[in-house]
């Protein structure tokens, strides 16, 4: 893998300066829908990105050929870009690549995962269909696991490399009724995936007994598992601690560094190496990952930066570890190991203790911004929501549309859970490239819902 | 395909290879300047009841082989399901190629960017301007498709487009505003002579202007109000709340886990009232210039036109030789599509379209509204796994009074409920105003698959919708 990447660096013409970057991703997904087997997909393939640095303009190319021919063609088209663009914009604002620094191991790579066994994957799926079978429900989820190897080598002379492994299960259990829950796993290695304890739980909630009730738009009291937690916080790095968008004035973080911006209570970090995290250790331009505070004890402490956008904030900031791509994203440099601390209740049951009427929520489903500075999202509760009646979960409830500030949730946050857990989407578009937040459920004494 | 047939009851392959080019500008430097090619092929098998697909880089016969061996063990390593046969179809055989004029890999790079430059610096000047951004996009596909069945099919596709935005920044706020649309713009299965109709250069001055407007414009009033939408929200509106309910894979259950359901079922088929009278959608996987055009679907199915609701009620659905078959269906509806070699495909929008109405343009539907909002340019989307409820935000909005466009207003919303929505609709422009509008993100599938797709939208008026929600 460094070879290759350093075949391709040694491809490109004269410049400023270079990174070549090469990514190989081996995964297999097996999809289950109504208790059998749906699609199945292998992937093996390979990535070769070239980046050149020319006049502060970058310029790149990509390629899945791996031999001389493509390393060369794709070297040669990075560099006509960044020619152009120096030609046709002036001086660019890219300071250069970063130099070589240590990156300390971690332990991200499990060898048995990296088998991509077809039938461990077969035999999870039926664990998960016998459990469905035995509570009278349809299972439908997915089971999933990878390896991803990520090779850079650089002009400035950095030379790094990182095998990392992941895996992802979920399943959605439907009643005969209609009613859905939700339970789901990721983690470094597969063998923590247990398809059959996911089903377990998320037949017992679909299994929820009682008619639904149906509560009126308005603010309410809510508990949130762990999944809806974690994608409020992936909304906050993106419209809060991402460096680029603070960069440009457009984070909700703006001007509030050192500023208290939610409850005391609330502690966020991007951690990169916390227990329960899918461990990283550099970023795309190969800057070594460390923790970062964002929110201590409720003040906004940090945002994350790559090359670019630290560049761009000016002011002493550097490179925090955050590039999703050399030379800087189009999405920004958000952080991609986000935790936030656990607090002090003994589970979700706990927190729902003091609420006399209010949400239980297991997962959020096609959220997204509003308006971003004011972190205000919207989405839906999915798979699970049940009404709290006198401290108690006591019947399903209809879904709900929640609009709202993510801030202003964690401004009102009253409790967490002392657990904390890895949640993720598992979402994989493009080039696999595995994330997740660790964090606690939640107890909001407010939150808006529209709908 | 000759080395499958004996080993499953059913196989396809497709090779593809992909040229893509990026060039967006960001604050007067090159925000991204990137080049993609790939190639590979991805090998479909079915065992049983049971599907394997496995992709690859090398499309040699070793390369080939290897990726069929490897389907062939995912598919017989899941548990055993009854087997649905699929749907018929006849061997589909031949070529075909999308039209470009002009060949956007063959116009310089440098005439790409010193356009988008010049209209990055058209946007910029005043202050509270935060972020401006020129965008372009191309893509170049080749497709090979065979089956166990007897296709043989080769296609070639070119698409090209692009877009501006600027983003304006307040103390508490940021407003934005976008042309041709947002998300990246708008795009043709076209050649360059697309992006250079775009005339962006003037637009940019109204986009900047526009967006710091709404930074001192008044908010969105709150309540039930007659809604006109332009031609591009509409599109999204149509794709969330019809395309994506329609999806036959979906009303089965086969993406509950991820995309989620529908509130359509099959039995539903001749009888729901989905809308008003007025409302006719098709998909059609034969209109110019549109993204979800082709020769062949990823099933070899022929590019075809059919209703998927007609003077309000259900008529058709998506669907797929599996997904056809399960509910008794003759043939499929052609709407299976993959994202490059090394995803396997699933039930797609081709393109999804709203026939005109008779109207006249936007300028005669606002004079013909004695009272009332006009919002243009999503911002914000957001529906329900049943694809039942909804809430979008737009980018700007006027109010109209007595006929005539009225104030502008910042941070628009809507809401409401699929069937009750479309049932409020009582007037569509006419040909005249009805454009293809792109969707370059439309996620689904697992692993994901962010799908190409267009609209053919007039702009459209609905009568008491809920308005201001956020």
């Amino acid at each position: 893998m460094l070879d290759l990447a350093e075949q391709a660096l040694g491809c490109v013409p004269a410049c400023d300066g270079a990174q070549a970057t090469v990514t190989t991703e081996r995964s297999l997904l097996l999809r289950f829908a109504r208790s059998r087997p749906t699609q199945a997909t292998g992937i093996d393939d390979l990535s070769v990105q070239v980046t050149v640095l020319r006049d502060g303009h970058i310029g790149s190319a990509t390629t899945n050929g791996g031999d001389r021919e493509a390393l060369a063609a794709c070297a040669r088209a990075a560099a006509e870009r960044a020619q152009a663009a120096a030609r046709a914009g002036g001086t660019g604002a890219y300071p250069g690549f970063p130099l070589p620094a240590p990156v300390r191991s971690n332990d991200g790579h499990d060898a048995d995962t990296a088998r991509l066994d077809p039938a461990a994957g077969g035999s999870a799926l039926e664990a998960a269909f016998a459990v469905a079978a035995a509570r009278g429900v349809e299972a439908h989820g997915v089971w999933s696991a990878a390896e991803v190897e990520t090779a850079i080598s650089s002009t400035a002379g950095l030379c790094a490399s990182e095998r990392v492994t992941d895996a992802f299960g979920k399943v959605t259990c439907f009643a005969p009724g209609g009613r859905s829950g939700y339970a789901s796993a990721a983690a470094v290695a597969a063998r923590a995936l247990d398809l059959g304890a996911l089903a377990e739980r998320a037949a017992a909630k679909a299994m929820m007994a009682g008619a639904p009730a149906r509560l009126a738009p308005g603010e309410y009291p809510v508990v949130m598992e762990a999944a809806a937690v974690g994608e409020l916080l992936t909304w906050l790095g993106y419209t809060a601690f991402d460096g680029l968008g603070f960069a440009e004035g457009r984070s909700a973080l703006d001007g509030r560094l050192g500023r208290r911006v939610s409850a005391p209570s609330i502690n966020i970090s991007d951690s990169p190496r916390y227990p329960g995290t899918l461990p990283r250790g550099f970023d795309a331009e190969g800057v070594p990952k460390r923790p970062l505070p964002l929110i201590q004890d409720g003040v906004a402490a940090g945002v994350t930066h790559d090359t670019r956008s630290a560049a761009l904030a000016g002011g002493g900031a550097s490179s925090t570890g955050h590039a999703l791509a050399p030379g800087g994203s189009p999405w920004g440099a958000p952080p991609t190991n986000l935790v936030m601390v656990g607090g002090g209740a003994g589970d979700e049951a706990e927190l729902c203790r003091p609420v006399e009427r209010g949400l239980y929520v297991t997962r959020l489903w096609y959220t997204n911004a509003v308006r971003e500075k004011e972190t205000l999202i919207t989405g839906v509760t999915r798979d699970g929501t049940a009404l709290i009646e006198h401290g108690e979960v006591t019947r399903p409830l209809e879904d709900l549309r929640l609009t709202d500030s993510v801030l202003g949730i964690l401004e009102r946050a009253e409790a967490l859970t002392a657990r904390t857990e890895l949640t993720s989407e598992g979402e994989f578009y493009g080039r696999r490239f595995a994330t997740g937040v660790v964090c606690p459920g939640l107890r909001c004494a407010s939150v808006r819902f529209t709908a | 395909m000759d080395s499958a047939g004996a080993r499953a009851d059913y196989a396809d392959v497709r090779v593809v290879s992909a040229t893509e080019e990026q060039i967006a500008t960001r604050n007067g430097t090159l925000g991204a300047a990137a080049r993609s090619q790939e190639a590979g092929l991805g090998v479909r098998v079915r065992i049983g009841g049971g599907w394997g697909f496995a992709a690859t880089r090398h499309t040699d016969r070793t390369g080939a082989e290897d990726a069929l061996a490897r389907a062939l063990a995912i598919a017989e390593a899941q548990p055993r399901a009854a087997t649905v046969p699929l749907a018929p179809q006849p061997p589909s055989r031949g070529e075909w190629s999308s039209r470009a004029e002009e060949d956007p890999f063959a116009v310089s790079l440098e005439e790409k960017l010193e356009r988008l430059l010049a209209v990055d610096a058209a946007m910029r000047g005043d202050p509270r301007i935060a972020l401006v951004s020129a965008h372009f996009a191309a893509l170049h596909e080749h497709k090979l498709f065979a089956s166990t069945d007897g296709a043989l099919c080769e296609q070639w596709t070119t698409d090209c487009g692009g877009g501006i935005s600027a983003t304006a920044i307040g103390p508490e706020e940021s407003q934005v505003r976008s042309y041709p649309a947002s998300h990246d713009g708008n795009a043709w299965r076209a050649g360059y002579e697309r992006f250079r109709e775009l005339d962006l250069e003037r637009a940019a001055p109204r986009v900047a202007e526009e967006a710091i407007a709404l930074l001192s414009a008044p908010p969105c009033p709150a309540g039930r109000s007659t809604l006109i939408l332009d031609g591009g929200q509409l599109a999204l509106q149509l794709h969330e709340s019809v395309g994506h309910a329609l999806e036959l894979d979906r009303i089965l259950g086969g993406e509950a886990s991820y995309a989620g359901t529908s509130f359509v079922s099959p039995e539903d088929l001749g009888r729901l009232r989905y809308g008003s009278e007025l409302m006719n959608v098709s998909a059609d996987s034969t209109t110019a210039e549109a993204l979800g055009s082709f020769g062949w679907d990823d099933e070899g199915v022929p590019a075809t036109a059919a209703p998927l609701v007609e003077r309000g009620v259900l008529r058709g659905f998506l669907s797929s030789r599996e997904s056809a078959a399960a509910i008794g269906l003759e043939r499929s509806s052609g709407c299976m599509r993959a994202r490059g070699f090394d995803r396997q495909p699933v039930v797609r929008m081709t393109n999804v379209n709203l026939a005109p109405g008779d109207a006249g343009t936007l300028a005669d539907l606002i004079a013909a509204t004695e009272r009332g909002i006009y919002m243009e340019t999503n911002r914000s989307w957001s529906i329900d796994s049943r694809r039942l409820r909804f809430q979008f935000a737009t980018e700007a909005a006027w109010e109209i009074v007595d006929g005539a466009r009225g104030q502008l207003l910042k941070n628009p919303s809507y809401a409401g409920v699929t069937p009750t929505f479309w049932g409020g609709l009582d007037a569509i422009c006419s040909q005249s105003e009805w454009r293809i509008w792109s969707l370059l993100n439309c996620g689904k599938g697992e692993p994901g698959q962010l799908m190409r797709v267009s609209h053919g939208t007039a702009p459209a008026r609905f009568r008491d919708i809920e308005i201001g929600l956020s």
